[in-house]
């Protein structure tokens, strides 16, 4: 069931994929955004280069949340989905895996070369690679919960950024932490250790919140 | 029937909170002495601590009866919830600019990162989030019970939050030196802050209790509302 | 008991700037939720005047 979940959601998601490519888009549109507020001096970019290229991670990975389950809940098939004999944490956890690999991939994949315009050297360029790759299955899981809580309301994506933003700061500090360790020569592995940690905190409670969450706002 | 109740109780808040507010201001500012290090700044502490303090206590409190409400379907519980979100919202925003004021006469700046202040705004956005969500749904039950996941899913989150705070600060502690340091508590000064608090407290079951009787008022009114139109 | 000296050494604008921010923040919330009630309670008068049946009465009429 699972699988047919993620397999079904990867499909409707290829039949869009000017929105998976979008996401892209606006992560690097951003990530470019702040050498041009900021100015282009190397040592200054680099130094910045951790907290931009994870705030705009955040930012695209909120852009998207809210197809996560609007589309279903228009056509129907969501309310389909919560009378199927399946636990709904399955069903939300299916889709959130199917999101991940959708929304947050091609971010984790890009962010490499977004760094290169930091002046990174290879093994921070690996570090940011990890530390996205860890940290993406987490925005991933809260945002759900976000979008399961605003599922059909009016504030639309504002309001899931209100909602899920702060939640995501843990991730933002110990994801970014990581790569600025490596800048600095230091080791980022507890950065990292305490980001797998969370992302598995995160993994435990998000998809049973997040189908509380649905429940609720199908009533 | 827990209207009236509440009716009644409402004033034996609010009078002890003012007498309160009064005497913990005397002894901030007549008993207790200058301190040694900070001088007269440090006495914005008698609203500070005790607003940061509450502002805590009400999301927790906040988080408790959502999730009661949502449990076991208890409307009133939930009605506490939303009726304490603003409240410890405000004294949040309280602590925050009171963090300011403080901080500028002691060490220059209006704003500094430092754990404590940065996870006291983050509880701001978290108040945020709560009230903003519930402002956007109009059926109140389901109101009440997204709020309680969102409430919930916070109060699981802020010892993380504030641990990755403390983190991120420590990790970049090389710029700054220890900031808001505490004044050495004098007798004088504890017993200041301790009557301001338990003002803070006897204010805030009034104020909350005064608002959870205006949304029982305002659910009862749309509900007869709707029951007139033959909905 | 001292006098305290009413420039607070200097830091007088912080500290009563503090204590007024704060003061104006517990006057709005009072302030608002005392209109908030007052909004409330004209309601349910102007409701209560006019006896429930009556209300129902004309429902009825449309409805049907």
């Amino acid at each position: 069931m699972l699988r047919w979940i993620v397999w079904r959601d990867l499909m409707l998601a290829w039949r869009r994929r000017a929105d998976m490519l979008s996401t892209v888009f606006f992560f690097v549109i951003v990530v470019s955004l702040f050498p041009l507020g900021i100015g282009p001096e190397t040592q200054l970019l680099r130094t910045i280069a951790p907290g931009v290229v994870w705030v705009a991670a955040l930012l695209a990975s909120m852009l998207s949340l809210g197809r996560l389950f609007a589309n279903d809940y228009q056509d129907g098939t969501l309310e389909q989905l919560l009378l199927t004999p399946q636990p709904l944490f399955l069903v939300v956890l299916g889709k959130t895996l199917a999101h991940w690999i959708v929304a947050e991939v091609p971010l984790v994949l890009v962010a490499p070369l977004v760094g290169v315009q930091f002046d990174l050297s290879r093994e921070t360029l690996w570090i940011l690679f990890a530390s996205l790759l860890i940290g993406t299955p987490v925005l991933s899981l809260i945002g759900s919960v976000g979008a399961a809580l605003t599922l059909g309301l009016r504030g639309g994506g504002v309001l899931i950024s209100i909602l899920v933003l702060p939640l995501y700061i843990p991730a933002l500090i110990f994801g970014s932490g990581a790569v600025e360790a490596s800048i600095m020569g230091a080791t980022p592995a507890p950065h990292l250790y305490l980001l797998g940690a969370f992302a598995i905190v995160t993994l435990l409670f998000s998809p049973w919140a997040a189908a509380s969450a649905l429940r609720i706002s199908l009533e | 029937m827990f209207y009236p109740i509440a009716g009644k109780m409402i004033p034996w808040f609010a009078i002890p909170a003012t007498i309160l507010f009064a005497a913990g201001m005397f002894v901030g500012f007549f008993i207790a002495p200058a301190d040694y290090q900070q001088g007269e700044a440090y006495r914005i502490i008698f609203i500070h601590v005790p607003a940061a303090w509450m502002g805590m206590l009400l999301y927790v409190l906040m988080a408790f009866y959502a999730g009661i409400g949502w449990a076991f379907n208890a409307r009133l519980s939930s009605m506490m919830a939303s009726a304490l979100a603003i409240t410890g919202a405000m004294f949040t925003l309280i602590s925050l600019v009171t963090g300011a004021f403080w901080g500028k006469p002691t060490w220059g700046t209006w704003w500094v990162w430092d754990a404590r202040m940065t996870s006291t705004l983050i509880l701001m956005f978290l108040y945020i989030g709560f009230i903003s969500l519930q402002a956007s749904i109009d059926d109140p039950r389901r109101a009440d019970r997204a709020g309680a996941v969102l409430a919930l899913v916070g109060v699981i989150n802020i010892p993380i939050i504030y641990f990755s705070v403390q983190w991120w600060n420590t990790l970049h502690q090389g710029a700054t030196i220890r900031l808001l340091q505490k004044p050495t508590i004098r007798g004088s000064m504890l017993a200041a802050l301790l009557i301001m608090l338990a003002a803070c407290w006897l204010y805030s079951v009034a104020v909350v209790l005064t608002r959870l009787r205006c949304i029982i008022l305002e659910r009862e009114q749309n509900a007869s509302r709707f029951a007139e139109v033959g909905v | 008991m001292n006098w305290p000296d009413l420039s607070m050494g200097g830091y007088g604008f912080y500290i009563w700037g503090s204590y007024l921010f704060s003061l104006i923040a517990i006057v709005w919330e009072l302030v608002s939720l005392s209109q908030r009630r007052r909004a409330l309670t004209q309601h349910k008068e102007q409701s209560d005047s006019v006896p429930a049946s009556v209300l129902r009465g004309s429902a009825n009429e449309t409805t049907s």
